[in-house]
């Protein structure tokens, strides 16, 4: 095999393990836009939060610490223990849950109703809100995120990859991520279970009630406040998924919650309404830039990741503005 | 639970005591009054009926009894209690079911499945009950679809059961909300203009589905309908409204000879 | 071959033919019915529990032997066991058709004297109560399912599961009682009535005996190797003797197990989920399926459009060679293996065809095109032609030796001869005892040899010695010219088009021939759709500039092809129209089988024929109509007037006599 199509083949690969995070972001955004027509901005932030929540339980901080220390005077850091990562993740969960709860209960139940735009402002003023409140709980210096993932490059299969080279002195084997891997399993599983989840539990046909009809949701005695704080905390739980990978990988810092711009445009692909269409949009978009920097990067000066996703999704706006699986919008006369 | 005696009725069927009773209902809209001062009762067993010409106020009436509403004045007694002010969900779980006016139907999916949504009230077991899926999470799952599948049976809409509801025509997606509502199996079904915009066959149609519901499974039926010729063949007692006031209350003789009821309909000028 | 063990000696009615079931194969499904969404299932030996409790409550009730039993409703595994049940205690069964208005029955109630009415719902117990007063030796009515009948008056009504609980009750006083009355049932006894629709005049009662019943499923189920583990769908009207031969006759011969769809809307479904292989299906029905195979295939997309056509074109090709066995070279055999992976298979199990190993048509002629698709597919589809007085079988089709234009060698058993104005006549076993209370008819149908006028006309044809109909005898008249006209003959030919339901050919002592046409609302429906032709009636539709100009290309064609025929070549249509309703059964027009009644539409439309006839290019009409809830209305319109080109016909009048 030529190199260059060896190297291609790598690329390709850590691109579709870069889609797969993109994914699980976007699919924050589309379990929350299905079940109350909330466009979520504040989606990335919430994997920051849940990023740096998860990394103050493990390492024992004392949440608010600056804030304490400059009103009483002391020199509080931290309780001075630390966490087993299952159990913060889990501790991490609640904090996540009481959060949908709180976002509910605040802010959205009283905004039923109202213009989606409105809605979506609200989401912009929940990021920021929740950018600082997370700053001030858990401190605004980059943090390293270690749950136990496995890191650097996978050993074993750049060995069992080496002989495709067929004696080429250049390739040294596939040079993947372990910690891709591994999200990309992780992923995968997400996904199946989110399925299952509103396929066929009552709580999931309840979700899936709301986001088709809520006069019709009510009248079957669902009530909508429980399921908006459920999805709330299912998007929250997603966003700790995708915290998780992400801060494993870059540590956990402001740029994090970056990601969620990202995010848009895989939606564009796939549609705002689509499951399947956030996790083939996700892919798309992570092979894409990364081939795209591989074979047209050079020629152009590179940092072509930082546009192609946009100006994909502009394509796609222009032909197809309801994405690959989002429903066809048309209005009923 | 009856507070007060039943009736026979002509064709032979026993009328219970009273189910639900609305006292003095008051309904303001800002400074619009939609409902003034309204009361009636309806009983175990029986189909009562509210008519009256288009902005009387009938379905402002019918959101009331099901939370939709809450009105500003009055109380609603239900199974000899007063009902604290209630969201529609906790009506609903209360065994009152409705149908729309226009028809709210989950059309993103099958048939089968919106019916299968009028029995998530009767849904006992825990997320992770269902997450093994086994034994009782499994067996409430046989149960509600037998529940649901003698419903399609009854409705007669076994040839649709898997077909999405966006596709199908607009007699048949009120077959299947009045079908969701009978899945839950409720005390007290409403339905808001169960006749509207249908032919006469489908309305044909409809009367009978209505009735044989009453007959077999003895649910009491509250029903709005314009349509007066339907309405009084349907039901055994009819309150008829006007402007948001009671005019009329009684058996549809009654309500046929009444002066008031006459005048509404002919359109006599209110002075 | 697994042929029942005994021979029919020992079992001379199907009471003895269900004991034998119930104890040789027990075990084995007798019957299923899909209800509230599962298909239940009885085994022989359940079969013969629930017919026996069944009998012993119609005893319980005071049915006597020779007493008759109207049965209503459509298929359904209880509404079969009435039937055998009512044999059982020496009654006799008379089912009818369930789509019948109330006067319609009123007139076959009062005809048999039912005294017993098994009805299966509200539907039909409501029309049998409006006529009831009319019955004089209507007794007691039994009704399947209860719903809407709470408030009935119970003094002559009872509900099905009740009787047979209450025979179960009585079981030990009355069971020696059943036996008795079993035991004297032999071949000679009657096995069944059945009414037959009659183009003209009153329906007529024909009197089956268990000999005609059972040496006709043997005959048949021999013919066909039918064997106990056949499924077949029961979904044909259970008073049309096809239904109690397949259903009845020959499933309790063989000991196969019969389907019950769950309702009539559910067909296609069901069907697809038993998978029959042994079905029957009147021409009408597999056009149906055609057409909407058809009309989905236009909707496909490119790529699946065109691999249906590419494959379809080559299972035209050779399909039917190796249906029958002929040799087909093995490239053409692997492009039809390859054809039957991605369009024969999905294609046939989507319509329910997988497992058919026997199928039949029949009551109607069939359009070749439609015929040959179904073959072309690996469908074994045959044609049989048969009558209820002759208990379905006259001729059918061997396996290898199929046509669309013929109907097949002379069933086992049954013999042919063509009388010299050329009507078909047969004499077989299965030869009809009487017409109930109608000596004469009897005795102008059937000859004391046994003979059997078919009343249609035909030839067998020489070399093959396959029997080919031209159509009903009395049709068969003569033009003023003296040469054939045979209507049947050509408006076959037009129906054949899938954009044309029904036609009907006038000329009958006239010197040219004229034509109603209906257009068939699917296909028509779906072509104006797909061109973006507005339309927002049946009537609008028909009268479409496009819709004619179409429809007279048809004529034409049908023309060309009439034409080659010398004996028949005056049947050429000179002008025709198509008519602003369809014609219905409910208006008298067509027969609940769907026959068209010519007398009746000559009569009702004298004012189109007399303008046909007379040249002009439109006219105004109005028609009364029936609704479906019996209510009367009428409808009116300008029709047009088209004229067809026709082949000059250059032979002489060769059949004039």
């Amino acid at each position: 095999m030529p190199t260059q199509l060896l190297f291609g083949t790598e690329v390709l690969l850590n691109g579709l393990m870069a889609g797969v995070l993109y994914a699980l972001v976007a699919l924050g955004f589309v379990l929350i836009y299905k079940a109350s027509g909330i466009f979520n901005y504040a989606q990335g932030v919430m994997a920051l939060f849940a990023a740096l929540t998860l990394v103050g339980i493990m390492d024992g901080q004392v949440p608010f610490s600056h804030l304490i220390n400059a009103v009483l005077g002391t020199e509080v850091h931290h309780f001075g223990w630390h966490i087993n990562a299952v159990v913060s993740i889990i501790l991490t969960m609640g904090v996540m849950i009481i959060l949908a709860y709180c976002v509910q209960q605040f802010v959205f139940r009283h905004l039923v109703g109202q213009e989606p735009i409105i809605l979506f402002m609200a989401t912009i003023g929940l990021a920021y809100f929740m950018e600082g409140f997370g700053d001030l709980m858990w401190g605004s210096d980059i943090k390293k995120l270690d749950v136990g993932l496995p890191q650097g490059g996978s050993f074993w299969i750049e060995d069992n990859s080496r002989w495709l080279g067929f004696g080429n002195e250049d390739f040294y084997g596939f040079f993947i991520d372990k910690l891709d891997i591994v999200a990309t399993g992780i992923a995968a599983i997400l996904v199946v279970v989110l399925v299952l989840f509103s396929q066929y539990t009552k709580q999931g046909r309840a979700m899936r009630a709301v986001a088709d009809d809520h006069q019709a949701a009510l009248s079957v005695g669902i009530s909508l406040n429980f399921i908006w704080v459920m999805v709330w905390s299912v998007a929250g739980f997603v966003a700790l998924v995708a915290g998780i990978m992400w801060g494993a990988k870059s540590g956990v810092q402001f740029s994090l919650s970056l990601i969620a711009l990202k995010a848009l445009p895989v939606l564009m692909l796939g549609g705002f309404t689509s499951i399947p269409g956030a996790i083939v949009g996700g892919l798309i978009i992570g092979v894409g830039e990364k081939m795209f920097e591989f074979t047209i990067g050079p020629l152009v000066g590179g940092a072509t990741e930082n546009w192609f996703a946009y100006v994909l999704a502009l394509l796609f706006l222009v032909f197809r503005p309801q994405g690959l699986f989002g429903e066809k919008i048309i209005e009923r006369v | 639970m009856s507070n007060e005696e039943g009736y026979v009725t002509d064709d032979g069927r026993k009328i219970g005591g009273t189910l639900m009773e609305m006292k003095n209902i008051t309904l303001r809209f800002g400074g619009v009054k939609a409902i003034t001062d309204i009361s009636f009762d309806i009983k175990e067993g029986e189909i009562r009926a509210i008519i009256g010409p288009n902005g009387a106020g009938k379905s402002s009436m019918l959101n009331v009894i099901s939370g939709f509403y809450v009105p500003q004045e009055g109380e609603v007694w239900f199974k000899g209690a007063k009902r604290p002010p209630m969201k529609p969900y906790q009506v609903a779980q209360q065994g009152i079911a409705r149908t729309f006016q226009n028809i709210a139907l989950f059309e993103g999916m099958s048939v089968l499945d919106n019916v299968m949504t009028g029995r998530l009230n009767y849904m006992k077991s825990g997320l992770f009950q269902q997450a093994i899926w086994k034994g009782k999470a499994e067996r409430e799952e046989v149960e509600n679809r037998e529940v649901v599948e003698k419903v399609i049976d009854f409705l007669e809409i076994q040839s649709i059961r898997k077909t999405p509801v966006a596709r199908l025509p607009y007699g048949l997606k009120k077959r299947v909300e009045l079908a969701r509502a009978l899945a839950a199996e409720p005390m007290l079904l409403l339905l808001d203009e169960p006749m509207a915009g249908m032919n006469v066959e489908e309305k044909e149609d409809m009367s009978r589905f209505i009735l044989d519901v009453n007959d077999e499974f003895g649910t009491t039926i509250a029903l709005i309908e314009h349509d007066m010729g339907v309405v009084m063949d349907l039901s055994d007692r009819v309150v008829v409204m006007d402007y948001g006031k009671k005019i009329g209350d009684g058996t549809p003789d009654e309500v046929r000879s009444n002066q008031d009821v006459i005048d509404a309909y002919l359109g006599v000028s209110h002075d | 071959m697994a042929q029942p063990s005994q021979a029919a000696g020992g079992l001379t009615s199907i009471p003895a033919l269900l004991h034998r079931n119930a104890t040789e194969y027990g075990d084995r499904p007798a019957y299923r019915e899909k209800e509230f969404g599962i298909w239940q299932s009885w085994t022989w030996k359940e079969t013969e529990a629930e017919i026996t409790n069944l009998a012993l409550g119609l005893i319980n009730l005071g049915v006597n032997e020779g007493d008759f039993i109207a049965i209503i409703g459509r298929n359904r595994p209880y509404m079969y066991w009435s039937m055998v049940a009512a044999e059982s205690v020496g009654a006799i069964p008379v089912p009818l058709y369930q789509d019948s208005a109330a006067e319609e029955m009123a007139y076959v109630l009062d005809h048999c004297g039912a005294r017993f009415v098994i009805a299966e719902d509200q539907e039909q117990v409501d029309k049998v109560i409006e006529i009831q007063d009319r019955l004089h030796q209507f007794e007691h009515m039994i009704y399947l399912d209860p719903r809407g009948m709470r408030k009935y008056d119970h003094s002559r009504l009872h509900e099905f599961a009740h009787i047979q609980e209450q025979g179960h009750a009585a079981r030990d006083e009355l069971t020696p009682e059943l036996r008795r009355r079993e035991a004297k049932l032999d071949y000679s006894s009657i096995c069944v009535m059945l009414y037959t629709s009659g183009t003209t005049g009153k329906p007529k009662g024909v009197v089956l005996s268990n000999r005609n019943v059972i040496e006709s499923a043997k005959n048949s189920a021999e013919f066909d190797h039918l064997r106990g583990n056949e499924e077949i769908l029961a979904y044909l009207p259970m008073a049309w003797v096809g239904d109690f031969i397949f259903s009845i006759g020959q499933a309790y011969w063989c000991g196969f197990c019969v389907n019950c769809p769950e309702s009539a809307d559910t067909l296609t479904v069901d069907l697809r989920e038993i998978g029959p292989t042994y079905y029957f299906a009147p021409p009408r029905v597999f056009e149906t399926q055609l057409t909407n195979v058809m009309i989905r295939m236009e909707d496909a997309g490119k790529l699946k459009k065109r691999m249906f056509d590419y494959f379809m074109a080559h299972a035209k090709k050779v399909g039917p060679s190796i249906l029958d066995g002929k040799p087909v070279g093995f490239g053409d055999r692997f492009k039809y293996w390859l054809g039957n992976l991605f369009v024969y298979g999905p294609l046939k199990n989507t319509l329910g065809f997988s497992r058919v190993r026997v199928g039949y048509t029949a009551g109607e002629a069939i359009g070749p095109e439609i015929f040959d698709f179904y073959r072309s597919l690996g469908i074994n589809l045959k044609q049989l032609y048969g009558q209820t007085e002759a208990t379905v079988f006259i001729t059918a089709q061997p396996d290898g030796e199929v046509r669309s234009d013929t109907v097949g060698v002379p069933s086992p058993g049954v013999e042919l001869k063509i009388a010299d104005n050329g009507e078909v006549f047969y004499r077989s076993p299965g030869v009809f005892e009487e017409y109930y209370k109608n000596p004469e008819s009897t005795a102008s149908t059937k000859d004391a040899k046994g003979w059997v006028a078919t009343g249609d006309a035909g030839f067998i044809e020489p070399g093959t010695g396959h029997l080919r109909i031209i159509d009903r005898a009395k049709d068969v008249g003569k033009m003023a010219d003296g040469s054939l006209f045979a209507p049947k003959y050509v408006e076959n030919k037009l129906k054949f088009y899938p954009n044309i339901l029904e036609a009907v050919v006038f000329g009958n002592g006239r010197d040219q021939c004229m034509a109603f046409i209906n257009i068939d609302l699917s296909a028509v429906g779906n072509w104006a759709e797909r061109n973006n032709i507005a339309y927002s009636s049946y009537q609008e539709l028909a009268g479409h500039p496009q819709v004619l100009a179409a429809i007279k290309d048809h004529v034409e064609e049908v023309n060309k092809s009439v034409a080659q025929d010398e004996m028949l070549s005056g049947c050429q249509i000179h002008r025709f129209l198509v008519l602003h309703k369809e014609l219905d059964a409910d208006d008298g027009e067509l027969t609940r089988t769907r026959k068209v009644r010519r007398r009746i539409i000559e009569d009702k439309y004298s004012d189109l024929i007399d303008a046909l006839y007379g040249g002009k290019d439109e006219i105004f009409t109005e028609t009364e109509v029936t609704y479906e809830d019996g209510r009367k209305g009428s409808i009116s319109a300008t029709l047009k007037l088209i004229d067809a080109a026709v082949v000059p016909v250059t032979t002489q009048k060769v059949a004039a006599e």
